[in-house]
């Protein structure tokens, strides 16, 4: 019998079913249980299936992060907006960080921020964000 | 129902039904598009999607990225499918059969909202005959075409949306070629001909005025057409951090012109009267050559022999936006 | 609802007429088709329904058979029942989705009126569109009068959308000799017949919106093989619901259908196998060289896909001589049920002289005359013990004689 995708907790189980253990037709689920509206309910309390790819990671992409200051930030929300990947975590219009397991690195978030100094910027994957943080440039003088 | 979003600090309140590790390319604007599209309402969405960039990389067994129904068949049927997906809704609901939970938004005035995505691929060419069907026979549908002018997801190869002077892997630009010889194709008229109510042409640099449209387009009944101007960080070559400045760029300097046109139907679908707007309008029109300069796939205009397309391209952006004008202008 | 439609207990309908009263009795939520002959009748009787007040679905006129099957595809995925129809150059132009609806496991009937394909453009009878399509994953079920094509038809809604099954069907019947001829068929009233194919059960809705699903995703070399494996097994394992259904049908109706059908084959020494109304023909055939003294028999298979491979070697395990007949050109090789038919006899160790005959092209009558003299064929090749006529031949072709091997 086809094993219920959504009953399987594990990400890497799924990479192991034999053709014996597929839904007919590859089928994929978005969620373990009925969700009756989507759209009223945050990422953070979906009942993804494993099959989400919300579950999965990219991050693994980048070279370089965003790093996310808070101290200059004013909320406007251009990074959400233009944000390819769902990667901008904001919640009751503000803006709360970087979703780092689905940021691939491509760097709109920095470049459509409005504030001077800018409130997002790049930094080399493998560097702290606090060391991040404790090197950020100063406001610029309009030339 | 119609979702509030005054300013992008509410629509930013939008939980997004699309999800992140999906397979599309940093800073792809497609992704961008689907957002601004899918957060425009917070009724049901079930969606279409050609073959394509967006389809091969949300949907990669065994993940998918869709919080919301999603089917993809081919690359030519994307228009039929969401139109038969739209027909079949209308059965159901007559029947009285709907499943429960879709009953419930149905009877809370939130009807599922039916979106196909296609590529220009998917749109300008090889499924052109089915969206032309679909949206002669009138179905109740949006149709969104993602528009990077070129066949991406296979390498970067000439569309018949590939506007004129594009190196691409089968014009590409070399000593004797300045790259693809023909005009873009005017998908948004040829769509606004088959009497569709509402049709758009958006960019998701201006997001409110794309979430504007899209909800527009959700409001009339028939089929609606959205083009969308899609910067491929790949295929036009700039850098993935680009992706918003060269639609701006785009938009601003008129090679882009955001606009609709509105069909009037009365109730027997006989068309009365017929608008195009102009929704943008640069403060600056910054001139055409900014445009192709942002973009590596024409870096070889700017050698001295091919300086006369970049001429070619500032008189065809010209006239074109003048065209707009006229049109608006004369209420037609 | 519907408007009940009063049918006689004998109606005389040609088989285009008889499928499009079985998909108005099947109560499909939608139809999506593109006219092409000699199928077009079928749509055009079923928008005669839906005008009339006979059909609660949806019927769509799209703008090529291309979309016809994409519009099914999307409809069955949607969670409703759909189907259309179609013939020869409309079915080579779905042949793309009738992939991806077998794949995607959803069950679709598709109504067959078999023509030729082009070129030279030719809209008469011959199996090439279905030959066409017998790779594509479906269940294929082979009609030979309006009876069976409205039968089958009914019967194909059942097996298809079995939970075990959840796969396409086709039903075939041959262009204008079953499609256009008016034969007596005794239908189901209209009650009885959708009591019979039952509500549709959705599998994965699209239109659930409390559960989101994801249809037509794309696996490469990590995940197609399985896929493909769990397609092609529960394809197989069909033939179990198709039994079933062919069982309680009978018990409806009293009409018997098996996977493979036999005509006198009980003592048969010889024997034809072909598909479709040939059948009709090669039983009277058959009877003629009985009186002569030849123990002739005539085989044919009412399910092409699953191929009936047990039964087959059953029904043919005391032949001496069996001759395949093929109505598609076979295009550099022998034709398929030669090359089906002798595989099985080979498989269960029988080794009978097997022939091939290429027949019926572009609608060419075959009379009973020619079959019998494939039957005299077949006569001297038993009673030789080896073949001793070439094995491949074409049948009633002007010009020299034609054949192979």
């Amino acid at each position: 019998m086809a094993k219920d995708l959504k009953e399987i907790k594990d990400i890497e189980e799924i990479k192991e079913l034999g053709w014996d253990e597929l839904l007919p037709g590859a089928a994929l689920f978005s969620f373990r249980e009925p969700v009756e509206d989507v759209a009223e309910i945050p990422m953070e309390e979906r009942p993804y299936a494993p099959t989400n790819s919300h579950e999965w990671q990219v991050g693994d992409w980048r070279v370089e992060k965003p790093v996310y200051n808070r101290d200059y930030c004013i909320d406007c929300q251009f990074c959400w907006v233009f944000c390819p990947d769902m990667s901008i975590l904001s919640r009751d219009k503000k803006m709360i960080g970087v979703v780092y397991e689905h940021c691939k690195g491509c760097g709109i978030c920095v470049e459509v921020c409005p504030t001077n100094p800018k409130s997002l910027l790049m930094f080399p994957e493998h560097m702290d964000n606090q060391e991040a943080l404790a090197m950020w440039p100063k406001k610029e003088e309009k030339k | 129902m119609v979702k509030k979003i005054k300013n992008l600090k509410e629509f930013s309140l939008s939980n997004d039904r699309f999800e992140g590790a999906n397979l599309m390319c940093p800073g792809c604007a497609h992704n961008i598009i689907v957002r601004e599209v899918l957060n425009a309402t917070d009724d049901p969405i079930i969606v279409a999607t050609a073959t394509g960039c967006l389809e091969v990389c949300t949907a990669v067994y065994p993940k998918t990225s869709w919080d919301v129904s999603w089917l993809h068949i081919g690359f030519e049927n994307a228009a039929v499918a969401a139109a038969t997906i739209s027909a079949a809704y209308e059965v159901m609901k007559k029947k009285g059969k709907l499943p429960p939970a879709t009953q419930k938004m149905v009877d809370e005035g939130r009807e599922p909202k039916i979106v196909a995505f296609a590529g220009d691929g998917g749109t300008y060419d090889i499924g052109f005959q089915s969206l032309s069907g679909a949206f002669e026979r009138g179905h109740n549908f949006m149709y969104v075409c993602l528009d990077n002018e070129v066949y991406a997801n296979t390498g970067g190869q000439r569309s018949s949306s590939t506007p004129i002077g594009a190196s691409t892997t089968t014009s590409p630009a070399g000593s004797v070629s300045y790259g693809e010889k023909m005009m873009k194709k005017s998908m948004v008229e040829i769509m606004a001909d088959h009497g569709a109510p509402y049709v758009a042409q958006v960019s998701p640099s201006k997001w409110k005025d794309l979430v504007k449209k899209v909800q527009k387009g959700f409001e009339v009944n028939g089929p609606v057409y959205i083009n969308a101007q899609s910067a491929c960080t790949t295929e036009w070559k700039h850098a993935p951090e680009d992706t918003i400045e060269v639609s701006d760029l785009g938009v601003d300097s008129c090679v882009w012109p955001l606009y609709e046109i509105i069909n009037e139907r009365d109730e027997h679908g006989i068309i009365y009267s017929t608008k195009l707007n102009i929704t943008y309008r640069p403060k600056k029109k910054i001139p055409v050559e900014e445009y192709l300069a942002a973009q590596p796939r024409f870096r070889h205009l700017f050698k001295p022999e091919n300086r006369h397309i970049i001429d070619l391209w500032q008189k065809a952006v010209d006239a074109r936006w003048e065209y707009l004008q006229k049109r608006e202008e004369a209420g037609v | 609802m519907a408007k009940k439609y009063e049918l006689n207990e004998v109606e005389v309908w040609d088989g285009n007429m008889a499928a499009a009263h079985a998909l108005r009795q099947a109560d499909i939520d939608i139809v999506a088709a593109y006219p092409i002959t000699p199928s077009t009748p079928i749509v055009q009787n079923y928008s005669k329904f839906l005008a009339d007040g006979y059909v609660d679905g949806e019927f769509i006129m799209v703008e090529s058979e291309h979309s016809a099957m994409s519009g099914c595809v999307a409809a069955s995925a949607a969670g409703v029942r759909a189907a259309t129809a179609t013939s020869s150059q409309g079915f080579a132009l779905m042949v793309e989705v009738l992939y991806q609806a077998s794949g995607m496991r959803l069950p679709i009937v598709l109504t067959v009126v078999n023509r030729a394909l082009a070129a030279p453009l030719n809209v008469n009878g011959d199996h090439s569109d279905m030959y066409l399509g017998r790779d594509a994953g479906w269940i294929n079920l082979c009609s030979y009068n309006p009876q069976e094509a409205y039968d089958l038809t009914l019967m194909a809604f059942r097996i298809g959308e079995d939970l075990n099954v959840r796969l396409p069907v086709m039903v075939h019947q041959d262009g204008f000799i079953c499609s256009h001829t008016a034969q007596n068929v005794r239908p189901l009233q209209d009650e009885e017949a959708r009591e019979f194919v039952g509500e549709f059960k959705p599998v994965n809705s699209m239109l659930d919106v409390a559960n989101p699903v994801t249809h037509g995703v794309q696996t490469e070399e990590d995940w197609h093989f399985e896929h493909k494996a769990r397609q092609h097994n529960d394809l197989m394992n069909s033939m179990k619901t198709i039994n079933e259904v062919f069982a309680e049908f009978k018990d409806r109706t009293g009409r018997e259908y098996t996977p493979v059908y036999t005509y006198k084959m009980d003592d048969a020494d010889v024997a034809i196998f072909a598909l479709g109304t040939t059948v009709e023909s090669a039983r009277i055939a058959a009877d003629q060289m009985r009186q002569k003294g030849i123990k002739a028999g005539v085989v044919s298979l009412r399910v092409l896909r699953p191929f009936p491979f047990k039964e087959v070697q059953e029904v043919l395990s005391n032949v001496k001589a069996v001759a395949t007949l093929d109505r598609s050109a076979p295009g550099g090789t022998f034709g398929m049920l030669f090359n089906e038919i002798s595989a099985a006899l080979l498989a269960g160790g029988k080794k009978p002289v097997v022939l091939n005959y290429i027949y019926g092209l572009g609608g060419r009558d075959t009379t009973i005359n020619m079959l019998k003299e494939v039957y005299e064929d077949l006569d001297k090749c038993a009673k030789a013990g080896e073949a001793v006529v070439p094995l491949q031949q074409f049948l009633g072709l002007r010009g020299p004689k034609l054949s192979f091997y």
